[in-house]
């Protein structure tokens, strides 16, 4: 194994722990590579979790969040998993925000607009395109289960952790998102 | 596309997929992939949906990096600010009971003026009329029973209130719990007793 993120060393990689204490010892290049190492999925999971719009705001706020607080990380859980959590409050407090504003911004299950709206110009090969259709189909937690499971290659704990729910939930969630997936695709 | 029977297998493609199993692990899930059709499938969809969802919004990582501030070192409280603010809170408690506590001596002085000065009234007695001192502590229990079966004179009845007036008209000698009324009494005593 060889997860740097997941705090695994490998390779000569430093870990995710040892870039904290790198950047806490006053070396600000640590902290630049950790948001090179986890901003792209950071992005992506706002993304899952309906954020259409402000996607880079949210995920730079998570990380001044995070940094701001870092000495509140005792490694329980992965560094990414902590920033998830954390992107995940931030989407949570904006959707309050937004509600509050009078926005309508309910994420509704079997939503088919897919996450990457913006990018769908680009999108020529039909067999993506039905793949995204098929992810789009899936109820909300079904897609952000799926997500991290599949594109961050996460351990149903760290899901867990990242989207409030258990193991044994996350689990169930991935399994029933893969079989939807599958049927969507045979038809 | 049909599910292998192998939940457990399929349960660790992704892991797979990600290069997150354990070496051993790692070995027996790949040789039973080799082995099945379902599952072969199943992992390359697996890797087709990875790189589908990998392609999300970018995100400028130099302009994330520049917002991050240089790390703080928590501060730890001292014990002097502890023991400052423990002074203070003491200092506020006394302020506060010492407040009730004349507050509430103003409330009881009706009746401890009827109280207190019964044991001069007995001295002063005991040089003018030898009865004064059986009647001042004939007296006496009856008004501190009286006092202090209320919280003040103003919750006596008025049979009460008569009853005490009456009796404390006959213990004239009394003095005052002004200090000039009773320089005053003091004055006024029969030289004898001085």
């Amino acid at each position: 194994m060889s997860d740097p993120a997941a705090g695994i060393p490998g390779r000569g990689d430093r870990t995710d722990l040892d870039l904290v204490a790198r950047w806490k010892g006053g070396d600000e290049r640590a902290a630049a590579e950790l948001v090179e190492r986890h901003a792209a999925s950071l992005s992506r999971f706002v993304v899952s979790l309906g954020k259409r719009d402000d996607v880079e705001d949210v995920v730079q706020e998570t990380f001044v969040r995070a940094f701001g607080s870092i000495d509140g990380f005792r490694g329980e859980s992965s560094l990414r998993t902590w920033l998830f959590t954390i992107a995940r409050r931030l989407v949570l407090d904006h959707r309050r925000a937004e509600r509050r504003r009078g926005e309508q911004v309910e994420v509704q299950d079997g939503d088919v607009r897919t996450e990457f709206d913006p990018l769908d110009t680009l999108v020529a090969d039909e067999t993506e395109r039905r793949m995204r259709d098929a992810v789009a189909r899936l109820t909300a937690t079904q897609r952000q289960v799926f997500g991290l499971r599949v594109g961050e290659g996460m351990s149903y704990k760290e899901i867990a952790d990242s989207v409030g729910t258990t193991e044994g939930a996350a689990r169930v969630h991935y399994h029933n998102a893969m079989r939807a997936i599958k049927e969507f695709l045979d038809d | 596309m049909t599910d292998c029977p192998n939940g457990e297998v399929r349960d660790l493609l992704p892991d797979l997929l990600h290069d997150r199993l354990p070496s051993d692990t790692r070995r027996e899930v790949e040789a039973h992939v080799r082995d099945c059709e379902d599952c072969r499938a199943e992992l390359e969809l697996l890797r087709a949906m990875r790189a589908s969802l990998r392609r999300g919004p970018s995100v400028d990582v130099a302009v994330i990096a520049a917002t991050i501030p240089s790390y703080r070192a928590p501060v730890r409280r001292s014990w002097v600010g502890w023991r400052a603010a423990a002074a203070i809170m003491l200092l506020a408690a006394g302020g506060t009971s010492v407040a009730l506590l004349q507050r509430g001596s103003v409330v009881s002085r009706d009746t401890t003026s009827v109280l207190a000065p019964v044991p001069q009234s007995t001295s002063v007695g005991t040089s003018t009329d030898s009865s004064l001192p059986e009647r001042a502590a004939a007296v006496a229990p009856a008004a501190c029973e009286l006092a202090l079966g209320s919280s003040a004179i103003g919750d006596l009845s008025d049979v009460e209130l008569s009853v005490l007036l009456k009796d404390l008209q006959t213990v004239d000698v009394l003095p005052s719990e002004d200090d000039e009324n009773t320089a005053g009494m003091s004055s006024a005593l029969p030289t004898g007793t001085e």
